[in-house]
């Protein structure tokens, strides 16, 4: 009659459900890997379908390689529009959110308005009000005798694009720092006070530091969003990849090249980012990872 | 409370931040004035419409301008509105710069001062008048209708009544369509009548649906002989029906609300085009875009007439 032995872990012997488990583990692994590939090969697919369909119906790749860079040329204002409406929304969002946790009114009737308004209201018409609306109150100011403060209502068209998407962006982010700031237990608060600190040193030390972990994926998809929404300036002449595209477009009659350039700039850049905001929220993660 | 102060302060840092760019002008007595003691002309033009004014692949911005960092240099940009202004200004002594915002937002007045004067081959109307003031022509356009080639049954413009007739919205095609467009000095001789207009966002899309084939989603284009005619050069397979059926006087363009007072400009700009037109610079720019001449009669046009200041 065999005697049972009983295995404990960490034995060096070789244990037969270890091996299983683990075969087990490389097979999924493998099938993860060809699910994978077999998805590729339909993108690769995809892809080669439209170019192919676009080829048929009087698509000009010869044009597309020989003017894209002019599209190019509008990335720079792209990234740099998004970038420094990102920074503003950002801050706008930190405000927001610490004023719609406050317990004092007055913060929280000013945010919850400000959240409400922006997000009830499309972003084109935010433009047009910062762009052509705002200087008639700043030409009423001008007119009334306080120049200095009626100048700061005629913004020039790239200011006016990154007030209006940092508002914009500003409002949707004071959610996810809310529910970012949120997410952190009450229990450290209360610990927190316990030694002493107040709410500023609550917040900058011990809140913050961990609820950006928690939302940096969040503010990584607004500004992909972001980087897209920006195509929206381009109806006051800023020189970004949609103007560049759509002005050119018209000289030759090439619209289909010159926005299928742009769209497939769009893709990259988002592709780029996603990829980078991937390895930032590994990096993040890093400590809470054993 | 101390955080309300703190929000307070932040977005007033915000706005300094953004507002530390734009730099209050400097007081002058009048427009002109102020023009020459900046040295540069802000000059606004949409690059949607060649050859009057279209962007210049592989423009770099010149080297040495005076120029804001989002103005654009001459040398970004090409077309006849662009060498004329180009023209202007050095007969002015200052440099031309450019800014492109949508058409619709220089013809509908109160720039700010966000840019001095608009070449941009405007129509001089009585509507434009209430918000602008006009210079001197500097040339003419005549409009025509555009049909498909595969079109055989339209022999002149008045077979399009009751006709989809496309044009870009807000423009003077649009007018005539609907019946209320006046030209100062102009009788405008009214031929196509309850025409279904379809509104573009520029001419050129309207003549691209147009030459999906005949009647497919247009009937027909009105819009500017050059610019049909560019088009058929560039291949759309359109033909002009009939002749023109009005003329267009197409002038530069100052906001009325201005400030400083923009008349010296306006008539400094009015006798520099009227030099401009009879020392042969003009038409040697009509000549080099359209391949006629489209500005001796502009030199005519009365611009007293108009009537646009005591």
């Amino acid at each position: 009659m065999a005697v049972e032995t009983t295995k404990f872990p960490g034995q060096p012997e070789s244990d037969p459900d270890l091996d299983m488990g683990q075969a087990l583990l490389a097979q999924e692994r493998r099938e993860r890997l060809i699910q994978t590939v077999k998805i590729g090969v339909v993108w690769v697919g995809l892809i080669i379908f439209l170019t192919i369909a676009l080829l048929q119906f009087n698509f000009d790749p010869a044009y597309v390689f020989k003017h894209f860079g002019f599209v190019l040329q509008g990335l720079p204002i792209t990234i740099g529009v998004s970038l420094a409406s990102i920074a503003f929304a950002t801050i706008l969002a930190l405000l927001g959110a610490v004023a719609r946790l406050s317990n004092n009114s007055i913060a929280q009737g000013i945010s919850g308005f400000y959240v409400s308004i922006i997000r009830g209201t499309p972003l084109l018409i935010q433009i047009y009000i910062i762009y052509n609306g705002l200087p008639q109150i700043g030409t009423a100011l001008i007119a009334k005798g306080l120049p200095q403060i009626g100048h700061l209502f005629i913004l020039t068209a790239i200011q006016s694009g990154i007030l209006a998407l940092s508002l914009n962006y500003g409002a949707y982010m004071t959610e996810i720092f809310r529910a970012g700031i949120q997410s952190i237990s009450g229990g450290q608060r209360e610990a927190a006070e316990s030694i002493g600190m107040n709410r500023v040193q609550i917040l900058r030390r011990i809140t913050l530091p961990q609820a950006v972990r928690v939302i940096i994926p969040d503010i990584a998809n607004q500004f992909i969003a972001m980087q897209k929404d920006s195509a929206l300036v381009s109806f006051m002449g800023i020189w970004e990849m949609t103007y560049r595209a759509n002005r050119f477009a018209r000289q030759d009659s090439k619209f289909m090249e010159m926005f299928v350039v742009a769209a497939i700039l769009y893709w990259l850049l988002t592709i780029v980012s996603s990829w980078l905001e991937g390895i930032l929220e590994k990096r993040m993660r890093h400590a809470y990872e054993r | 409370m101390k955080k309300i102060y703190l929000v307070v302060t932040l977005l007033s840092i915000f706005g300094l931040v953004l507002s530390s760019c734009s730099t209050g002008p400097a007081a002058a007595k009048d427009k002109l004035a102020e023009i020459l003691a900046r040295g540069t002309l802000l000059v606004s033009t949409d690059p949607a419409y060649p050859p009057q004014s279209q962007l210049q692949e592989g423009g770099q911005r010149a080297a040495t301008t005076k120029c804001a960092s989002d103005q654009h240099t001459a040398s970004e940009l090409t077309g006849f509105d662009i060498d004329v202004a180009v023209a202007i200004a050095n007969k002015l002594g200052v440099e031309a710069c450019f800014v492109t915002p949508d058409w619709t937002l220089i013809t509908g007045g109160n720039w700010s001062n966000r840019w001095d004067i608009s070449i941009g081959s405007m129509t001089i109307t009585p509507e434009r008048m209430n918000k602008l003031y006009f210079t001197q022509p500097y040339y003419t356009t005549p409009a025509a209708f555009f049909v498909n080639n595969a079109n055989t049954t339209y022999t002149q413009p008045s077979d399009l009544s009751g006709k989809k007739i496309g044009g870009a919205t807000g423009t003077t095609y649009d007018s005539y369509l609907a019946g209320t467009l006046q030209i100062p000095g102009e009788t405008i001789n009214l031929v196509v009548n309850n025409a279904q207009f379809v509104g573009y966002e520029t001419d050129l899309n309207a003549l691209q649906d147009l030459a999906l084939g005949d009647g497919v989603r247009l009937d027909a284009v009105l819009t500017a002989q050059p610019t049909g005619a560019g088009a058929i050069k560039d291949g759309l397979p359109l033909k002009q029906l009939g002749d023109p059926v009005f003329f267009e006087y197409l002038a530069g363009a100052v906001d009325k609300a201005s400030t400083p007072d923009p008349v010296p400009f306006l008539k400094k700009v009015s006798e520099v085009i009227q030099g401009l037109n009879s020392n042969g610079t003009l038409l040697q720019f009509s000549q080099k875009y359209y391949g006629v001449d489209l500005t001796t009669a502009a030199a005519s046009f009365d611009l007293a007439a108009l009537n646009q200041w005591p």
